[in-house]
């Protein structure tokens, strides 16, 4: 097999603003992902720091409640549909094709459209919430909440027009995400490197690909129910009239709840990806951790009534799906440990991509128990839409998603841009998330415990909640510093951060064989694959040792 | 639980807390331990460290598949098992407190025959009160539910616009109340004072769907009764400044839409402030703003002007003088 070291040809990098708009290279276009969404994040965080400034002492009126209410409605959609789905499908575009071997998706001009489906969308909908503050939308943004239970999203409740270009953004982002999906699952089954066996595959890729189908069959039952809606509020039909109001619930958690794994497993890729090359380990039980994501991928869409337990369900219905969520935690546990006994006995390097995986890997188990207590009826009863919750999927999503996104950033940006982060910048970074992250949202299970719902503009000193409010504030400008931190890093490593060559972290995978930035076409000679560490097989060869880890499965 | 629990149903949730807090606190420790450990006893020390290719250990995956698949199913026979003896949930002829269609008069008369009662009560919530209407149909109340101590109460809950959800954290179950259904909750709790709020978001004000239960010794709530029924039937007298401001601040939730300069009234429900409301030409901006009229607001908003945001607060007629007088003093 050929060494796989040209120079670096880079210069597509360079062709200005109307290169970038035109493009269907899967880097760009992967770039303009992770460009636009973390735009989204910044901008979902601002929202959350207003919630979070609103709600540090009882009765604040630093906005008012109307807005309060399209704050929050816009923090949560923006955070989920705007960020963090598709950031991971960003680094998807980048990185799917780089680690199967292959020199870009398989249909390049549907990802380009993808891309330009979330931008626009996404300008619609900050832009309509943008018009609504400066009193140049009637009525402001939607305000309905990002589940927009009806009937408080119908006509009558919710007149704004706002609340239809919401509608429709959704129906956009489902439109692209739907696009990205069949794209990956194609690249992924046509695409792979010769010697590319089926236990061979990344795991990041084999996240992207029980992700892909995960999107292609809850997406399109959110956009029927968002079409649904969007005919009752402008064209008098009646599909979640009083009598079936519950109907939206089942639909719109038949694709939201999976909407969670959609966030998590690629989340969960990429810690499966950097643990094992931080502890010079093979990742361990590495087909279990296969089967369980696959798995997760299944049971994930037997669990949606759990959002529905107090909302009138039959109870022996509401019985099975305590069983089945509960079930999923032990493929997730199984997950866990794999990855703890990847750590155990290895060579341990303390990067800041590990660290963030340590931060996902510490976090995302309260996320997780947190889960199970949920899933218990008679405990639901008493945590439903309390500030538990919002604790409860704020360590699943920020500490799992989040956490892994950021593991993402440090270890694959020197990748992208060919210029390594600052590493201790990068630790600092790392302490003050982790430690702004538990400071916010721990205090909320217990805010919860004490009965304080989520969703409320403001609340009244008796109620024993001060303290825990402003804990929560303290640490979200916790959080913030850290994020702003993060950029400072970025932008410093660009200017004159160290040159990462093609591979600065002794990585497994084949996009480190390739030049950092990779050329145009990714690869001169399009590797092949012997065991699921190729790159480390190739290093072992160049220092004279025999390959002794192409151990066959 | 952080509030300490009240009713039967909100003790068997606590002691089922205290259970799965147990559990997930050894397997939290077990996984913070892990990391913690690992990152310690196993961190680089030599540059050129190559540890032992360790691919996978077949026994240990089986074990980590057996043990949490035993744990779950251990409490999910816990959950079940205090799920049937739940008041909410349990009886055997009413599973579930909820009948999906207001009109099915069998499922109304086994939630009749479900639990033999004290006391029934109405409770309709809407944007942004839970008014509730004694047996009778003569006495009603708003936001504060007045109560006979250690007596079996049953809530019968409609909602008159979107979905709301009752809910008393120291009771326990909370239930959503559905649009075209009836939702029912039952308690018997000790006297005192409790609090809860409105737990399903449901537009603009509803941090302010606030719900009190005041529950009184036998003797006591008898007496209230009483003199609630006389209030309705008994003279009006000329309406007090005082006793108005009172009403407005304290005994009814006007303060939490409204704002007065000055007073607690800080709301933002309303579109203008009441601060001077008595130097305003009209009501709502649509009929003048005379003493009759502001009568007839106060008694039917929605019959002046339909649709407006200001609920029927079901005031009753002594209420009403006192309020006007109150509100004429705005200059
Ligand atoms: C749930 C919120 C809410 C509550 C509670 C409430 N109001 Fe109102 N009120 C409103 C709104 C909204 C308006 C404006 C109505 C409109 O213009 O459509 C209003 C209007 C009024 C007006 C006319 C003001 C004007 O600008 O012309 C008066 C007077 C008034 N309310 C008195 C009261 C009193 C007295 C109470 C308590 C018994 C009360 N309100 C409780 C929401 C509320
Ligand atoms: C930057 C740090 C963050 C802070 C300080 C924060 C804070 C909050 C708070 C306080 C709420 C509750 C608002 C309320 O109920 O009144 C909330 C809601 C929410 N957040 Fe976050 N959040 C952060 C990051 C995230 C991330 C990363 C995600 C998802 C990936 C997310 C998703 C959501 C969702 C879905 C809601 C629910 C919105 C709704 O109720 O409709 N948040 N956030
Ligand atoms: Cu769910
Ligand atoms: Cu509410």
């Amino acid at each position: 097999m050929a060494t796989i070291s040209i120079p670096a040809r880079t210069d597509y990098m360079k062709r200005g603003i109307a290169g970038w708009l035109a493009t269907v290279d899967h880097k760009r276009i992967g770039i303009m992902y992770l460009a636009s969404t973390f735009v989204f994040f910044l901008l979902s965080g601002l929202m959350a720091l207003v919630i979070r400034l609103q709600l540090a002492a009882p009765g604040l009126q630093i906005v008012n409640q109307d807005l309060y209410n399209q704050l929050f409605t816009m923090h949560g959609t923006g955070m989920i549909f705007l960020f963090t789905i598709p950031c991971l499908v960003g680094f998807a575009n980048y990185f799917l094709p780089l680690q199967i071997g292959a020199r870009d998706v398989a249909f390049p001009r549907l990802n380009a459209l993808s891309l330009w489906l979330l931008v626009f969308a996404g300008v619609v909908m900050e832009g309509g919430f943008v018009l609504g503050i400066l009193g140049l939308l009637p009525g402001g943004a939607s305000n309905a909440a990002w589940t927009a239970y009806v009937p408080l999203s119908n006509k009558q409740f919710s007149p704004q027009i706002g609340m239809d270009i919401w509608l429709l953004g959704v129906v956009l982002l489902g439109v692209s995400s739907t696009l990205g999906a069949v794209n990956f699952l194609v690249t992924a089954y046509t695409m792979r490197a010769q010697g590319m066996t089926i236990w061979r595959i990344p795991m990041f890729v084999w996240a992207m690909i029980v992700t892909a189908a995960m999107v292609l069959i809850a997406t399109p039952v959110l956009t029927a129910a968002l079409a649904m809606l969007i005919a009752d509020r402008n064209f008098a039909t009646q599909f979640f009239n009083t009598a079936n109001a519950r109907l939206w619930q089942h639909m719109f958690w038949f694709y939201s709840h999976p909407a969670v794994y959609i966030m998590i497993l690629p989340a969960m890729g990429i810690v499966s990806e950097i643990l094992p090359v931080f502890s010079r380990k093979p990742l361990f039980g590495l087909k279990a951790v296969v089967v369980s994501t696959i798995l997760i991928g299944i049971l994930g869409f037997t669990t949606w009534v759990h959002h529905m337990f107090v909302s009138g369900v039959d109870p022996i219905v509401e019985r099975f799906f305590m069983l089945t969520t509960m079930i999923i935690a032990v493929p997730t546990g199984v997950k866990m440990f794999n990855w703890l006994f990847t750590l155990w006995g290895g060579s341990i390097s303390l990067k800041t991509p590990l660290l963030m995986c340590l931060g996902f890997l510490s976090t995302f188990v309260i996320g997780g128990l947190t889960g199970v207590i949920q899933a218990l009826i008679p405990l639901d009863m008493q945590l439903h839409n309390t500030y538990w919750v919002v604790a409860h999927f704020h360590y699943v999503l920020f500490g799992g998603s989040v956490f892994g996104i950021f593991a993402g950033f440090y270890y694959w940006l020197p990748k992208i841009t060919g210029r390594l982060l600052n590493d201790t910048l990068g630790k600092i970074n790392f302490a003050l998330m982790w430690v702004g992250f538990n400071l916010t949202f721990f205090p909320m299970h217990l805010l919860g415990l004490m009965g304080m719902p989520r969703r409320i503009a403001t609340y009244t000193g008796d109620r024993g909640w001060d303290l825990g409010n402003l804990i929560a504030t303290i640490g979200a400008f916790m959080i913030a510093v850290s994020v702003l931190i993060f950029m400072a890093n970025f932008i410093q490593s660009l200017r004159r951060g160290e040159p990462a060559g093609n591979d600065p972290w002794e990585g497994n995978t084949l996009e480190w064989t390739t030049t950092s930035p990779p050329p145009e076409h990714n690869f001169a000679v399009l590797p092949s694959v012997n065991s699921e560490r190729p790159v480390r097989d190739l290093r072992l060869a160049a220092a004279g040792q025999p390959p002794a880890a192409s151990r066959e499965h | 639980m952080l509030v300490p629990p009240a009713s039967y149903d909100a003790r068997l949730i606590n002691d089922l807390f205290g259970i799965v807090y147990v559990l997930s606190f050894i397997i939290f420790i077990l996984v913070e331990g892990l990391i913690v450990f690992s990152v310690i006893k196993f961190r680089r020390r030599r540059a050129d460290e190559t540890p032992n290719q360790v691919h996978g250990n077949t026994a240990a995956e089986i074990g980590w598949t057996v043990a949490p698949a035993l744990v779950v199913g251990v409490v999910f026979g816990f959950a079940v098992d205090t799920l049937g003896r739940m008041t909410a949930r349990g009886s055997p002829t009413m599973p579930l407190a909820h009948v999906h269609n207001i009109n099915d008069k069998e499922a109304l008369r086994r939630i009749e025959e479900a639990k033999q009662v004290d006391l029934v009560i109405e409770v309709v919530g809407r944007q942004w009160v839970w008014q509730y209407k004694y047996p009778g149909g003569n006495v009603t109340a708003n936001e504060t539910l007045i109560v006979p101590a250690n007596k079996t109460i049953r809530l019968d809950m409609t909602t008159a616009d979107v979905i709301h959800a009752w809910w008393m954290p120291a009771f326990g179950p909370m239930l959503y109340v559905n649009p075209g259904e009836v939702s029912y909750v039952w308690f018997n709790v000790p006297p005192g004072e409790y609090i809860g709020q409105c737990n399903v978001f449901c537009g603009v004000a509803h941090a302010q769907m606030i719900s009190k239960v005041r529950a009184l010794p036998e003797d006591e709530y008898n007496r209230w009764f009483q003199e609630q029924t006389a209030g309705v039937s008994g003279r009006v007298a000329v309406g007090d400044p005082q006793r108005g401001k009172d009403i407005f601040m304290n005994q009814n939730i006007c303060w939490s839409c409204h704002t007065i300069d000055g007073t607690k009234a800080q709301g933002n429900v309303a579109p203008r402030s009441l601060t001077r409301f008595a130097t305003y030409d009209t009501i709502a901006e649509v009929v003048p703003n005379t003493a009759e009229n502001l009568r007839d607001w106060l008694h039917d908003p929605q019959a002046i002007k339909p649709g407006t945001a200001m609920p029927n607060l079901n005031l009753k007629p002594q209420e009403i003088e006192d309020l006007v007088a109150y509100l004429q003093t705005l200059r």
